[in-house]
């Protein structure tokens, strides 16, 4: 099995209150594994410590106990910051800077040469399609142009895993569309993807596996189709059956132990998983 | 506070020991330089309030000095001699390095101070005007003589004390220490090494001893034989009897 | 270490260009701000000083001319020190900025490094900007003084009073005297930098930062107290040590005014001042990184 591209073990992290003897526990024995070429979806409520997670992972904040590491490489150390590229929740960029400087500043940040900044800076500009504002500043950019900026400059340097802090929020739904297809553009060229989002109909487009946090712990995690089918259940869809087909497939579930629950789509979004296993039950 | 910030605190405390010495070495050099001779005490403190004093605290007082001095200007049109004198006190103390404050202030008050007073209109007693004169002569010699104090490595307060000296006080052996003093730097003006023997001249008792010196110089060619010079020889030969024999210098008309 | 390969790294330890990245960045980022308008500020403050001394001597003139120039630098390349220093790291972090930027494979020294960097390269356009206003209005104002001298004072004294209206006006430890004033804020810079670290609001970092700058003038003042060990009592003694240790000695860094008088520096004491600075802007930058690199952002 190849390496994986975020492996979390036995995560803590304890924030101190400053002037207060009171300590908030943002991360709690956290483990998990994001294999590469993975889209991964952290979910959670505000404050369940999704943040301080992807912080932790990319050497950010200093974990209490527990390790991280990003292809194998301790999150502590500057060159596992190399294949990585991160878009933190709602970032500002140098506003005086235009879309190309922009990217030119953070190629520089990666080592990249001239030339290597050059193109990559064209060919992502076109990605993200902001060829045509490439020229002008930040500070005249729209939410949803921002967030793509910011997807570019974490892709400067071609590093294998992306870690996006709500990449969608803030934004309006046709630029939350734009975003949400480029990251499945990224999974088709091979990238791992870390993300987190409270869109949740996104994440269930896009994501291969979820986790779920609440008050820091990781209470449910695993491949995001297995998590919401229903388990006692099982959905046969058929193409064109044949109204005979379908009597006959009655009459056999009459005879067996089973029953025929409905005969359309069972729907059960994960939204509503999301608040079941979060709900106020819990604190 | 994390423990890196106590650590922290730790080294610069460390720091703070290791260069102690190295600082109150540097301070002494830069005394020795004339650096940091202000002194900024209480009483500066009353005369320039809490704000100047702040100001020249904080590496101003150059600034808070020039603010003083042109105020000083404004009273010198107003004739307010005892008020340019309180600012007098204040811009010396924060720039006692500044020769021109001293020389200034001392002019100031041994020359226009002191005319002023002597001629002053209230005082119909003449004694008393001449000695608030005097009181002036002595404000201006304490002025050059705090300065010299302050700028012992400077001429232009040693010759402004030897003009007071021999202008208004008229202790020419004084003056002639003066010049003296101002002539032995390299930099000063040539015509103080023959000042000092001018008033040497007028310094009883010392009348071999110059007439001697401005032989000396007389011989040494014409660049020397300026007319004063030669008036003070004339008037030193007489004073000696110097038979005519020996007489050097023959003075053309015998004026007196 | 995990038993995985890492992928062969081309990470280097310090990269130069990666600071000169940051470091320009930085300073385009405070050019941005419009702070040159003291610049502005600067040519109006020194012009309008020959407005109060028309009436004085030119030696007065000059020498007021001076003194405010070079008082002006110092408070302005200070005040920009600190202010720009001060709002450095917060606005980074609130904007999230830093978060991009340490999310690439760059150390925090270098971040560090490359903002320090920026402020100094700020504060060097400053100072020069600031000396070549200064030197040409000098100089205009010694021409002008030289011509009116041709002009009105008898052939014999000319050459006196061309001399002395030189010597009034340029002196060769003026120069020296400008690259202490720069060193001062840098150090000052420095010292808020480290301030920064610590807190974590730009207002507690410039108020610290401005106590600090008053207590260094009067610091030499307290170290001379302890060290003259006089008969006082223990607590008194403990309070001038830790101001002593714990403050900058910023009177030994100011050395313009006297200067400014015509006070000559020799080179070797010009050098040992120097050192001074830089030795106190290099811990107060490590120091000031040691907190930093394990700050929770
Ligand atoms: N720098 C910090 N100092 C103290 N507490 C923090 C800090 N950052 C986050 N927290 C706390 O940690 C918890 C988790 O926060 P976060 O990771 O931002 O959650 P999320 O991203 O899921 O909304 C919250 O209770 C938050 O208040
Ligand atoms: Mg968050």
């Amino acid at each position: 099995m190849s390496t994986p591209a975020i492996s979390i073990q036995n995560l803590t992290k304890v924030y101190p209150i400053p002037f207060k003897r009171e300590k908030v526990t943002a991360v709690q024995d956290l483990s998990l594994t994001v294999e590469a070429g993975q889209v991964y979806g952290l979910l959670g409520p505000n404050g369940s410590g999704k943040s301080t997670t992807m912080k932790i992972v990319l050497g950010l904040v200093t974990p209490t106990s527990g390790r991280t590491e990003i292809f194998g490489r301790d999150s502590n150390t500057v060159e596992s910051r190399e294949d990585v590229g991160f878009l933190p929740e709602n970032p500002y960029f140098y506003k005086y800077l235009t879309g190309a400087e922009t990217l030119d500043f953070y190629g520089k940040l990666c080592g990249l040469s001239r030339a290597k900044i050059r193109d990559r800076s064209k060919e992502l500009l076109k990605l993200v399609g902001l060829e045509n504002a490439a020229d002008r500043r930040l500070g005249g950019y729209s939410k949803g142009m921002l967030q793509r900026i910011g997807l570019a400059q974490a892709m400067i340097q071609e590093p294998r895993l992306l870690v996006l802090d709500e990449p969608t929020a803030g934004v309006d739904p046709a630029g939350s569309r734009e975003i949400r297809d480029l990251i499945l553009d990224f999974k088709q060229r091979g990238i791992t993807v870390l993300l987190c989002s409270h869109l949740l109909e996104q994440v269930q487009e896009i994501c291969d596996r979820v986790g779920i946090l609440d008050h820091g712990v990781l209470i449910r995690e695993g491949v995001l189709g297995d998590l919401i089918s229903i388990e006692n259940q099982t959905e046969i869809i058929l193409e064109n059956a044949p109204p005979e087909l379908l009597a006959q497939i009655r009459e056999m579930i009459g005879k067996s132990s089973g029953r025929l629950v409905a005969e359309h789509r069972p729907q059960k979004t994960l939204e509503r998983y999301f608040l079941d296993v979060t709900g106020p039950k819990q604190s | 506070m994390t423990r890196r910030m106590v650590i922290a605190i730790l080294v610069l405390l460390v720091f703070g020991a290791v260069r102690m010495p190295f600082e109150a070495e540097l301070e002494k050099e830069h005394k020795a330089a004339y650096f940091h001779g202000a002194k900024l005490d209480l009483s500066l403190r009353e005369k320039i309030g809490q704000m100047g004093f702040l100001a020249a605290l904080s590496g101003f007082r150059a600034f808070v000095a020039d603010v003083l001095w042109i105020h000083a200007h404004v009273l010198w049109e107003r004739t307010e001699w005892g008020a340019m004198k309180v600012d007098f006190d204040a811009v010396t103390s924060l720039q006692p390095r500044c020769v021109l404050f001293w020389s200034q202030a001392a002019w100031h008050m041994g020359f226009n101070a002191s005319v002023a007073a002597f001629e002053d209109p209230k005082q119909p007693r003449e004694a008393l005007r001449l000695k608030a004169q005097h009181e002036y002569f002595k404000l201006g010699e304490d002025y050059l003589l705090h300065g010299i104090e302050n700028n012992p490595d400077v001429y232009n307060l040693y010759a402004d004390l030897a003009l007071l000296y021999e202008m208004k006080f008229k202790d020419h052996c004084k003056a002639a220490e003066y010049y003296a003093r101002t002539a032995a730097f390299k930099n000063a003006p040539v015509f103080y090494h023959r000042f000092q023997y001018y008033e040497l001249a007028q310094c009883p008792g010392h009348e071999r001893e110059a007439y001697e010196a401005l032989l000396k110089l007389y011989k040494e060619g014409e660049n020397e034989r300026l007319p004063t010079l030669l008036k003070w020889l004339g008037i030193l030969q007489e004073k000696l009897n110097v038979p005519a024999d020996q007489k050097i210098y023959i003075p053309p008309a015998p004026n007196p | 270490m995990t038993a995985a390969a890492p992928i062969a790294t081309k990470h280097k330890i310090f990269s130069p260009a990666r600071v000169t990245a940051i470091a320009s960045n930085t300073l385009l980022e405070l050019v941005r701000l419009k702070v040159f308008y003291f610049l502005l500020l600067f040519a109006l403050l020194i012009i309008g000083s020959s407005f109060f001394t028309s009436k004085f001597t030119f030696q007065e003139q000059f020498q007021v001319l001076k003194d405010v120039s070079l008082g002006a630098m110092s408070i302005f390349t200070w005040l920009l020190g600190v202010l720009a220093t001060a709002m450095l790291l917060p606005k980074d972090i609130e904007d999230r900025t830093l978060y991009t930027i340490l999310a690439k494979p760059v150390p925090r020294f270098e971040y560090l490094l490359g903002k320090f960097l920026g402020v100094l390269l700020l504060l060097f356009v400053a100072i020069s900007l600031m000396t070549g206003v200064f030197l040409v209005i000098l100089y205009a104002r010694q021409q002008d003084a030289l011509a009116n001298a041709a002009r009105l004072v008898p052939a014999q004294a000319l050459q006196e009073q061309l001399a002395d209206i030189r010597a009034a006006t340029f002196n060769k430890n003026l120069l020296p005297g400008i690259v202490i004033i720069y060193l001062k804020s840098a150090l000052c810079a420095a010292l808020t930098l480290l301030l920064s670290t610590f807190a974590s609001s730009s207002i507690f970092t410039i108020i610290m930062s401005v106590i600090v700058y008053l207590i260094g003038h009067i610091q030499a003042i307290a170290r001379e107290a302890y060290l003259a060990s006089q008969t006082t009592t223990a607590l008194t003694k403990a309070f001038l040590a830790i101001v002593a240790l714990l403050i900058p000695d910023l009177n030994s860094l100011t050395l313009v005014d006297d200067i400014v008088v015509g006070n000559a520096i020799s080179t070797v004491l010009f050098v040992k001042t120097a050192s001074l600075g830089l030795t106190y802007i290099g811990i107060y930058f490590l120091v000031g990184y040691f907190v930093f690199s394990a700050k929770e952002l």
